[in-house]
């Protein structure tokens, strides 16, 4: 099921064994999870597990557990307390605890919590509420299982713990913060289920529908079919979507959060490219399947809007989804097509594989006109470039406004999610240029790419309108296991873009 | 070109250049010229689309009543908003415009430009400077060019209130031209006629400027153990170099250096792990990076900079041979540190990190710029309009952008990071040569950055600036000599004594 709900974490007060050292007053333990300070210097509850039987100490004895930040160390079986395992986890230096190192830590714990084979995971790490909120974000984030379309269970995966109770000197203060959090981690997930979804399950039809299903929390959803964006004249969204029998179209998502009426709102437009094959211009076939991940940036959008709905967020936002499936087909758009767009530039094909920003430039000019907004962000894997640039750990950001890209750096550091920024420069209109049209979508060979396409969805922005561009193609999804994400889909820019809303917009 | 500098008044022959501002604003002497004219250059621009505004140019041939061959009018824009880029720009235009016609002498009118900022004789000066930066010709292989094909400009006279004011402050500039001129001469030039012995030469004869200049052979650089070097190297004929060369310019001799540490590779086959042969000939000007500190050199020792500044070239040939380097070779730095070439196109990094090294082992400069034509990756990042900046310390990195623009010559700061630094791991010694495609430009960063102690230290990474393949502002197509007035503005702001 996509975006589901993780293993129940709960806080309580009570650090785990504080009244019994033995453990067997308590129920079923599955793994007990203790810190250790920088140096191995052992946190009170550490101490607490350890005078039952000294097993922590002798574990200790006989290896490079140091108590650096993401150490691991687990003892199996100890002969008291009673639980099926304890998880020394090293918390790095006592003195710069920031809560992103919390959340981190809280993502080394959820993967050495994944080998527990059922019971209750009981972490006491002896935080207050707000850093046990942190910590428990990571967990949950981490601690997301992939979709997984296998027709059966792996049988040699362990179950997992049943439930996680976070100890903390505050339970209520970490409760009220992490339902919060939580639903930003929904959105996450609903983000990375997305992503990782196969371009025959998810067409354009079934991510709308995905938007249509955040109705339930109260998110207006309207859907501009195919036909309704022929009649409005999105002919940059309808061309990219012509070669595909599944065909294109908008969605629009509005939460009215703010409680006041006349407010603009900020809009969030990403780029739901369901399959790119490249269209014409087709793709080289290595690594072709990755590009199912190609509607990354709808998919965040999608996930920022059911983030601020499910915590209630007081701002009023749009999401904005540019769907289609960029195809090979008798009918498919052709190097050399000439589109008309919603705002009215011509803009000439030179290559159909420089399709989303096309699609985002028709989104971008119809929210603006529609909504008169605050301001704007697009969100799309647009352009291999901007890997060629900043590689897997940064997404490029582009703008207009100075404080509006302030801000974004901003959030993205606070949220775990960099961004660096890379500039729109006006002599790039020269290498734009076309012999017939407008514009064109690109231009051949070693240019900068991700700067042509942020200079090319400049000029669909109206004039005044402050606007953010992420390109993200270089973090939609990982390789590797990441502190906060397991290997695939990474849900990028949901978390980015509810921070920026709970620090920029928020009233 | 001979640019002088001269009272203001109408000259009876010869081409006349006329600063315009936005509104079709004329200067004073401008003014007189209409007048004498019977009004000929109003009309003119009435009847064309020229306004005054920046970049705008109308040329007027043989106007009645006068001896001059054309007017050529300029626009320069708002007043207020002349700064010493436009002035650049101005005297540049003036050239460019002039290149097509058959006058050997103009005289640029620039007497009064009512609210200019910048003062007449300054605006004189920067004028001069874009004239003569612009006016830059590589010809020396065209044996068999017509005499009209050549620009026939001889003699640019610049009028100024105060013309020895502005040729006072020329005389700075002029020697930045000078270094700007080198660098693209030397870039300019064939692998044939420019390979490590031959540009350790041109080096040798900045020693007339006063520049201090050391050279080691490879048999030197084997007894200090640049392996990292030499193994680019090894596979050519040309032997290898290193060229050291100092200008002692501050008040004190003691004076901690600025160092600036320039990629020489005088051609790139690519080595063993050779390029596709599209294009290949480019490859001449990968040693854009040295030339760049060979032209400062000369620009700061010709303005007689008062700074103590050392100019390193890491020189050597990449070519496949016999005895060329292989990718999987493990070479042993001067640091100690071991490199695993992964692709022995990555090879201006390896010669870096051996130049660098020295750099800071016999020096101690207080900081340490590197500049180089190190990676593809840059154009696809940032395209040809800035440099890529890598920086440890933030300081020196917001002196470079401010320096940057200033001259003219752009940088836009990359990323730098530890998890950045991970792609550049190797199974088998301390690092590899290539973290692959991604980030391409920040592991090549990143590498050299393992090469650098305790230091400020920005790379430059001039791939993507090194070389136009259109016209710019002040640079006619071809080698830009990128970095030089970059540095020197950079060592005049912040280095030097007062």
């Amino acid at each position: 099921m996509i975006g589901e709900a993780g293993v129940p974490i709960v806080f309580e007060g009570r650090p785990p064994f504080a009244d019994d050292p033995t453990g067997s007053n308590d129920e079923y333990i599955g793994a007990v999870v203790v810190g250790y300070w920088r140096g191995c210097l052992p946190t009170p509850a550490a101490v607490v597990v350890d005078r039952a039987s000294g097993a922590l100490t002798r574990a200790l004895a006989g290896s490079h557990f140091a108590g650096e930040e993401g150490d691991v160390l687990t003892v199996l079986a100890p002969a008291s307390p009673a639980c099926e395992r304890v998880i020394l986890l090293g918390l790095g230096d006592e003195a710069e605890l920031d809560p992103a190192r919390l959340r981190r830590l809280g993502g080394i714990a959820a993967k050495a919590l994944m080998e527990s084979t059922g019971g209750r995971a009981v972490i006491g790490l002896g935080l207050d509420g707000f850093l046990a909120a942190q910590f428990a974000y990571g967990l949950r984030l981490r601690g997301h299982t992939p979709l997984n379309l296998r027709s059966r269970p792996d049988p040699d995966r362990p179950a997992g713990p049943a439930e996680i109770v976070v100890a903390t000197s505050d339970p209520d203060a970490a409760r009220n913060l992490f339902s919060r959090l939580e639903s930003v981690a929904e959105g996450v997930h609903l983000a990375r289920d997305l992503v990782a979804e196969p371009a025959n399950r998810l067409t354009p039809q079934a991510m709308a529908e995905q938007a249509a299903a955040l109705e339930a929390l109260g998110v207006e959803v309207e859907i501009l079919e195919d036909a309704a964006l022929k009649a409005e004249g999105l002919g940059l969204l309808a061309g990219v979507g012509q070669g595909a029998d599944n065909p294109p179209c908008l969605a629009l998502l509005r939460w009215r959060g703010s409680g006041e009426e006349g407010q603009p709102p900020l809009i969030l437009a990403g780029k739901g490219i369901t399959f790119d094959t490249g269209g014409i211009s087709i793709k080289r076939y290595d690594s072709l399947h990755e590009m199912k991940g190609d509607m990354a940036g709808a998919a965040a959008v999608l996930g920022a809007m059911r983030a601020l709905a499910g915590r209630q967020a007081r701002v009023e936002a749009v999401g904005v989804l540019a769907l289609a499936e960029n195809a090979v087909s008798g009918r498919a758009l052709r190097p050399g097509d000439v589109l008309r767009s919603y705002a009215g530039k011509t803009v000439e094909i030179i290559d159909t594989d420089a399709e989303g920003r096309l699609v985002l430039a028709d989104a971008l000019a119809y929210a603006c006109s529609r909504y008169r907004p605050a301001a704007v962000l697009s969100l799309a894997t647009l352009t291999g470039a901007v890997v060629t640039a900043l590689g897997r750990h940064r997404a490029g950001l582009f703008s207009n406004d100075e404080a509006l890209a302030a801000k974004v750096l901003e959030a993205g550091e606070a949220a775990d999610e960099p961004v660096w920024r890379l500039p729109i420069l006006p002599q790039h209109d020269e290498d734009l240029a076309s012999d017939i049209a407008d514009t064109r979508n690109c231009a051949w060979g070693k240019v900068p790419d991700a700067l042509h396409a942020a200079r090319f969805l400049m000029g669909f922005i109206p004039e005044g309108v402050a606007w953010g561009h992420l390109d993200m193609a270089g973090t939609a999804r990982t390789e590797e296991d990441l502190p906060l994400c397991p290997k695939g889909a990474t849900g990028w820019g949901v978390r980015l873009l509810d921070r920026l809303v709970a620090e920029g917009w928020e009233r | 070109m001979k640019i002088s500098f001269a009272k203001p008044g109408l000259p009876g022959s010869g081409a006349v250049v006329v600063p315009v501002l936005e509104g079709r604003t004329l200067s004073a002497l401008g003014a007189e010229l209409d007048e004498r004219t019977g009004g000929a250059l109003g009309r003119a621009m009435a009847a064309s689309r020229f306004e005054g505004k920046k970049d705008q140019s109308l040329t007027i041939l043989a106007p009645a009543n006068l001896g001059l061959s054309r007017v050529l009018l300029l626009g320069l824009g708002k007043a207020a908003e002349i700064d010493e880029a436009r002035a650049q720009a101005f005297g540049a235009a003036a050239v460019a415009n002039l290149a097509s016609a058959t006058d050997e002498e103009a005289a640029i009118l620039s007497d009064v430009i009512d609210g200019n900022g910048l003062g007449s004789a300054t605006f004189a000066a920067h004028a001069a400077f874009g004239a003569r930066l612009r006016g830059y010709r590589f010809d020396k292989y065209r044996t068999k060019e017509k005499p009209e094909d050549k620009p026939a400009l001889k003699k640019l006279v610049i009028q100024a209130e105060d013309h020895k004011e502005a040729k006072a402050l020329f005389a700075p500039l002029n020697a930045v031209a000078e270094g700007v001129e080198l660098t693209r001469n030397v870039v300019s030039e064939p692998a044939n006629v420019i390979h490590p012995e031959s540009f350790a030469d041109e080096a040798r004869k900045l020693a007339d400027l006063g520049v201090d200049v050391e050279v080691l052979n490879e048999k030197q650089m084997k007894k200090l153990g640049m392996g990292a070097l030499l193994g680019v190297g090894q596979g050519s004929e040309r032997e290898s170099q290193l060229v050291i060369m100092r200008w002692m310019g501050a008040d004190k001799d003691n004076e901690a250096p600025v160092a600036f540490v320039g990629k020489g590779v005088t051609f790139d086959t690519g080595g063993i792990s050779i390029k596709p042969a599209a294009g290949m000939e480019d490859m001449k000007f990968d040693m854009a990076g040295a030339g760049c500190v060979l032209g400062l050199m000369k620009a700061l020792a010709g303005r007689k900079a008062r700074v103590n500044a050392v100019g390193i070239m890491g020189l050597v040939e990449n070519m496949p041979s016999g005895n060329a380097q292989r990718p999987g070779d493990v070479v042993t730095s001067m640091s100690g540190q071991t490199i695993e070439v992964i692709n022995t196109d990555a090879e201006g990094r390896l010669v870096l990190a051996d130049a660098l090294w020295y750099c800071q082992d016999r020096f101690k400069p207080k900081v340490m710029i590197d500049l180089a034509t190190l990676t593809g990756a840059i154009i696809i990042s940032l395209g040809s309009e800035h440099a890529g900046l890598f920086c440890n310390d933030d300081d020196l990195a917001a002196k470079l952008m401010e320096a940057g623009q200033k001259s003219g010559e752009t940088v836009w700061r990359m990323p730098m990071g530890d998890s950045y630094d991970k792609q550049i791991r190797s199974d088998i010694a301390d690092m590899k040569n290539t973290g692959g495609r991604e980030a391409g430009s920040i592991t090549a960063a990143q590498f050299l950055k393992r090469f650098v102690k305790d230091v400020p230290w920005a790379h430059i990474d001039i791939a993507g600036t090194a070389w136009t393949k259109k016209d710019l502002t002040v640079t006619p197509k071809g080698a830009t000599g990128f970095g030089v007035r970059l540095l020197d503005r950079l060592v005049a702001d912040h280095y030097e004594d007062r």
